[in-house]
């Protein structure tokens, strides 16, 4: 992810973000209601009803990028939120209380639709939002899988999705439109296929592509899933990625070992790791986290196809699920070690990561290290103990 | 026995709960099915003939946590998984988690991981409450949970069993709903030290002992407590997920206070309603868990919490209001700048104590109830 190294597709990107923070901030203007709502949630609904859906999640990504996470947290602090919450929460509270918005400000929520598959942090971050905003608040529930998918969490779901079509018909105002949400859940597959062949090129050895290019390539396959837009982006990253290949042009410039990294990166420190890895020969090629988006909808049975796609994902699993998925990308990758980041602000994607240390190494024999640290907050980063043992770590490669 | 040897018998059992649940085991040959707080139907475990078994924490041993769960993980959670650790919960048969914040959604896959144990389940209750779609989910997944008790005890549950169950717990609830109002009227009489360590006894404590000697010391109350020591009491109430350390409890009987209600989990929540005697029992249990008193695992939109509890405040007359947070508990956290606003609002004082299991400054802790008591007192 060098400087000199970047890819053409940035530009378009930057474009396409640009145009979708626009857009909300047009929503608000035009009286098309704004929604909150979290990274996996079936969003596909929103666009077919034609809301604008936000996403304050990557409102506290932008914030631990630009390395004002602690600026805006600290606002929240003053209130009595302390500092041990999720910190993209910590972001969005703060900016609502602040008087001076670093990233720009939060757009204000109409309605706020929250899936709880990612943590319980998120709901409870929406219900303070829902609070402040003053805006009605709706959770969809999904309860953990513990072993296998059941029928009764699935109709639980598919149930909800029932409740929230008619909550959404209540704020627009217009029956639901099925056809539109076929439509719209084609796209999204395109998409997400699109953004899984750009992730596998990962695979290839040496790779054109790895998991800090996914970090920096990754806002388009969650906001604009399931419009046209997001199709674009990815068709031209993919033929760009493929052109690097046939140039010969690879994501670091020795590439020697492939490794495996959990869970989320610590965005303002997003360029840090990428040297650090490079200047081992490491390339990070896969990650649970960025390969969350790899949807493939039933369009003839689009509830029941939502529910079984949103639910059954790693976030809402457990521990042995966590571990064995682990295990196939590490399998798949073809890795020669893993990084597992226990991350203070994300109590389910950290808690078991030791345990899970342990078992995955007994079980393929691959070195691995758990550093501590938190996605956003520079407060909770020490350079020199990360440093330590990654460099640790890279010594068990070699 | 007379109301000082019944409370020592219940305190001498909250302390000594080890040895209690061994040799009770011991003696009836039972099996022990424990729980994390709070929000497990304890009434259907009872049914299938286990003694449901409440695990409230610890404070010693957390060290032997730090190589599963990191040090930021409530302590609650820590500490209970500690006892496990360190061998102090071997006498259970089976371990039941209600998932109700992302520590106990993730630390039932690491218990099970480290300490194997023969019935080892998830209570997977619904995160809202206000929709339909809520409680046909949750018969169902008391309908799983039956399920799977059965496969453990080998036979079926029947429906009277569980409304066997439903009524012991009922008259249960009832007994310490009477001597909650006891301490209301009364706090000379059973201080607020003694009320919450018999909410306590009852976490940990088959029903049946429970019920015999809490009969007994109702008893015993109504003829010891005939005045009214109310008046000159300053009114209380606490919110947060549980009381700790119990000790706090002592700071606001020494400096005059009386806690009228709260909504903790081992607190007045735990034993304000009961459960439906009619009907199907498990749509009854349903019932009863999606009326409870609001707590932080989710807010709701019939009954927000910060609007429960201004009209208990309200309603108790209360003087002032304890935040009691246990550290690193985020649901708590989400809720507290609203709730504390709710009761700005209406001018109740308020305060936030943070505590830790094992790790809470008892002379600071006195210093600051004192300080609060002695503001809000002056109030009256």
């Amino acid at each position: 992810m060098s400087k000199k190294n970047a890819f053409k597709t940035t530009g378009l990107m930057k474009e396409l973000m640009a145009n979708y923070y626009a857009k909300g901030v047009e929503a608000k203007k035009n009286g098309i209601p704004v929604a909150w709502v979290t990274a996996v949630f079936p969003v596909e609904l929103l666009y077919a009803a034609g809301l604008f859906p936000y996403y304050p999640e990557n409102f506290g990504a932008m914030a631990g990028a630009r390395k004002v996470a602690n600026q805006l947290s600290e606002v929240a602090e003053t209130k009595g939120y302390f500092n041990d919450l999720c910190a993209y929460a910590r972001c969005g509270i703060g900016d609502a209380y602040a008087d001076e918005h670093p990233v720009g400000k939060i757009i204000k929520p109409d309605l706020l639709l929250c899936c709880n598959t990612q943590c319980g942090s998120l709901p409870k971050w929406f219900e303070a939002a829902g609070r402040f905003y003053n805006a009605p608040y709706f959770l969809l529930d999904s309860p953990q899988i513990v072993e296998q998918p059941d029928q009764l969490c699935k109709q639980y779901f598919v149930d909800q999705l029932k409740e929230m079509v008619s909550f959404i018909e209540e704020i627009t105002g217009k029956p639901y439109d099925y056809d539109r949400l076929s439509e719209v859940l084609a796209l999204s597959n395109e998409a997400c296929r699109l953004w899984n062949e750009i992730l596998d090129s990962a695979a290839l050895k040496p790779a054109p592509f790895g998991f800090f290019d996914a970090c920096f390539h990754m806002a388009p396959i969650v906001t604009w899933r399931g419009t046209p837009e997001a199709v674009t982006y990815y068709r031209a990253l993919k033929d760009e990625v493929d052109e690097r290949l046939n140039k010969g042009v690879y994501a670091i410039p020795d590439e020697r070992y492939k490794i495996y990294f959990d869970h989320i990166p610590v965005w303002p420190k997003l360029r840090w790791f990428s040297d650090l890895f490079a200047n081992h020969g490491a390339l990070v090629v896969a990650s649970q986290y960025t390969h969350s988006w790899a949807y493939s909808f039933d369009l003839n049975r689009p509830l029941e196809s939502l529910a079984e796609n949103y639910t059954e994902q790693f976030v809402n699993r457990s521990f042995n699920y966590r571990i064995q998925l682990k295990i196939n990308f590490m399998e798949k990758y073809g890795v020669d070690g893993f990084v597992l980041f226990s991350n203070r602000s994300c109590k389910p994607n950290a808690f078991g990561l030791y345990d899970k240390h342990k078992v995955i190494s007994q079980k393929t024999g691959l070195p691995g290290v758990v550093f501590d640290a938190d996605m956003s907050d520079l407060r909770f980063f020490s350079e020199n103990q990360v440093k330590t043992r990654l460099e640790t770590f890279f010594e068990q490669l070699s | 026995m007379i109301t000082s040897q019944l409370i020592s018998y219940f305190n001498e059992t909250i302390n000594d709960h080890d040895r209690f649940v061994e040799q009770w085991k011991r003696t009836s040959g039972g099996k022990v099915i424990g729980f994390l707080l709070t929000d497990v139907p304890e009434e259907l475990i009872h049914a299938a003939g286990f003694f449901p078994y409440g695990i409230c924490g610890s404070n010693v041993g957390q060290e032997r946590v730090d190589a599963h769960l990191q040090n930021w993980a409530c302590s609650l959670v820590r500490s209970s998984f500690a006892l496990a650790l360190q061998g102090r919960l071997d006498f259970l048969d089976g371990l039941i988690i209600p998932q109700t914040c992302d520590t106990t959604r993730m630390v039932s896959g690491i218990w099970k991981h480290a300490r194997p144990l023969p019935l080892m389940e998830n209570y997977l209750l619904p995160r809202q409450v206000d929709r339909p779609s809520a409680r046909t989910y949750l018969v169902g997944e008391l309908t799983r949970l039956k399920g799977r008790l059965e496969n453990y005890r080998g036979t079926v549950i029947t429906n009277d069993e569980i409304s066997k169950s439903i009524s012991l717990y009922n008259s249960n609830r009832k007994l310490l709903r009477r001597i909650f109002s006891l301490h209301e009227q009364n706090p000379e009489c059973i201080s607020n030290r003694n009320l919450y360590a018999l909410i306590r006894a009852a976490l940990i404590m088959p029903r049946e002992i429970l019920n015999d000697h809490l009969r007994q010391l109702v008893d015993a109350l109504q003829q010891d407590c005939q005045s009214s020591s109310a008046a000159a009491q300053t009114r209380l109430i606490i919110s947060g997920s549980v009381i700790e350390p119990l000790e706090i409890l002592d700071y606001i009987d020494q400096a005059g206070g009386v806690v009228v209600g709260d909504d903790l989990q081992n607190g007045w929540r735990y034993i304000e309603a009961d459960v439906r005697e009619s009907g199907d029992p498990l749509e009854a249990l349903a019932d009863y868990q999606i009326n409870r008193i609001p707590f932080a695992a989710y807010d709701t939109v019939s009954n927000p919490r910060r609007h429960f509890l201004v009209h208990l405040a309200s309603q108790k007359q209360a003087q002032g209001v304890i935040f009691l947070h246990l550290k690193y508990c985020e649901t708590e956290n989400y809720d507290y700048y609203d709730n504390m606003q709710a009761f700005n609002k209406i001018s109740i004082p308020t305060l936030r104590i943070e505590t830790e299991f094992g790790g809470s400054s008892m002379g600071q802790l006195s210093t600051r109830v004192q300080a609060f008591m002695e503001m809000v007192g002056g109030e009256v």
